[in-house]
């Protein structure tokens, strides 16, 4: 399924079509309409060695799930040096039952860099059976960096598995020594651990050519 | 016999509280030396501050590495001279396969010592029979850093990267503590297969235990931050049987 994303408000994903795309710093600011049976799959990837140290920018996806037996999953990853500056902005809404939805959304953060990650998360009264989980971790590698994360769940439907979890911190003190250990530099141990960390996302995505070529790009392996 | 290592009246703190206390010791090539003593004696501490802990904190003293000065080198560089420390508690790596983790050790340690990058056949060539050594399945490679490891496998696995890093000075700090009989063996025997005439361990250990599998030739008893007492394998025994009260 191809959707007009170019200039787009608001696209509806009509009953049993597939989206998926990753937008790799490109603007998103996209509202999707699924209908039932439909489901999304989209990466946003806002990565440092490919754009403007300095941008700032907004990410924004709205999603409705209108019929039952939808299923987004939204995954971030934002890598940003200098003075740059994200936001990513969730908003996912389940207004029927039996839908699914996944997040997961990380941040690396250095030298002065700014993130800010606002996740809401609507289950209207009726929407039973919803099954929803969302997950924000955040790495913060500068003393002048800053993370802002903002979880914001209203969940009125009682028979719902749903959870979340923000976390935001800096890098593992023992594992570093113990790499330093076998004889690897710190800076290089740093690299292996914030590679550990983007992979968890990089490994969601579909497409193994454009995974390959991201982990070939940003030497992750 | 070569002098290996020398430390000479070590003092050391960690957050303003001296544990270290004037510690004196020399290692030549080929030696084992195991320290016993008490919990809170500075067993640990030594090995921290010997591998350079940043938590730690030197007051006095000094420590040679084959007459270089260790304590002015980085962690990593320590460890590309050649001294080991196989960890009291492994450290788990999510996300870090222990493939790119030991190859990284070993091209950074063979770039240190100007010499050219193993290429992949020949690192897994190594890795393959450094495994066998202590027994270590093969998929545990394939796995992150000591993730969901055993407490035998990361004992094995502290013991397969010695094998592969081939250090000069192997520290074992506490490498029984958590082992069953049979986890114990291997490691002990993987630890007597990698001595040579030209380097040297010191076994940290509470129980004698270990140290009828890796014979020490020397025997120190650390109390209250210093060695107060010296003596052969015969020591271990002792204290065995009547404890470090009467030594106190």
């Amino acid at each position: 399924m191809h959707l007009n994303l170019k200039n787009m408000d608001t696209s509806t994903l009509h009953k049993g079509d597939r989206f998926e795309h990753v937008f790799l710093n490109e603007p998103v600011d996209i509202h999707i309409i699924q209908e039932a049976g439909s489901t999304v799959k989209i990466h946003i990837l806002n990565l440092p060695s490919l754009q403007e140290k300095n941008e700032e920018r907004l990410n924004r996806i709205i999603i409705d799930q209108t019929g039952p037996n939808c299923t987004t999953e939204i995954y971030g990853l934002a890598y940003l040096q200098g003075e740059a500056k994200v936001t990513t902005e969730t908003h996912v809404n389940h207004l029927v039952g039996e839908g699914k939805s996944d997040q997961l959304i990380k941040f690396v953060l250095e030298d002065q860099a700014q993130g800010r990650f606002l996740g809401e998360l609507k289950i209207a009264p009726d929407a039973q059976k919803v099954e929803s989980h969302q997950t924000n971790r955040n790495l913060v590698l500068s003393a002048d960096a800053e993370m802002r994360t903002q979880p914001q769940l209203e969940i009125y439907a009682d028979d719902v598995q749903a959870s979340h979890g923000a976390s935001t911190g800096q890098l593992d003190e023992a594992a570093l020594f113990y790499m330093q250990q076998r004889g690897i530099s710190k800076q290089k141990a740093r690299q292996l651990l914030v590679n550990a960390f983007m992979m968890d996302v990089i490994n969601t995505i579909s497409e193994e050519s454009l995974r390959e070529n991201l982990i070939n790009t940003l030497s992750l392996d | 016999m070569a002098k290996l290592l020398e430390i000479k009246n070590l003092h050391a703190s960690i957050a303003g509280k001296e544990i270290l206390r004037g510690v004196n010791l020399t290692i030549n090539e080929g030696e084992v030396h195991a320290i016993m003593g008490r919990n809170g004696a500075g067993k640990s501490t030594l090995s921290a501050v010997l591998t350079g802990h940043p938590a730690y904190t030197v007051t006095e003293g000094s420590v040679l590495l084959r007459g270089k000065d260790l304590l002015a080198m980085e962690p990593e560089i320590r460890a590309r001279e050649g001294v080991f420390l196989s960890f009291q508690y492994p450290v788990e790596i999510p996300g870090v396969s222990m493939t790119n983790f030991m190859r990284a050790a070993i091209n950074e340690k063979r770039a240190y010592e100007g010499k050219e990058p193993l290429s992949a056949k020949e690192f897994l060539t190594l890795m393959r029979e450094k495994r066998k050594l202590v027994e270590m399945a093969d998929k545990l490679s394939n796995r992150s850093v000591n993730e969901g490891f055993s407490g035998g496998e990361k004992k094995k696995n502290e013991i397969f990267q010695m094998a592969m890093l081939e250090p000069c000075l192997s520290i074992l700090d506490e490498t029984d503590s958590g082992l069953d009989i049979d986890a114990l063996r291997i490691v002990a025997e993987g630890v007597n297969r990698l001595k040579t005439p030209h380097n040297a361990s010191i076994v940290i250990t509470h129980y004698q235990r270990l140290l009828d599998y890796i014979v020490p030739d020397f025997v120190h008893v650390l109390a209250d931050g210093q060695i107060i007492k010296t003596g052969d394998k015969s020591l271990a025994l002792e204290l065995e049987e009547h404890g470090y009260e009467h030594l106190t």
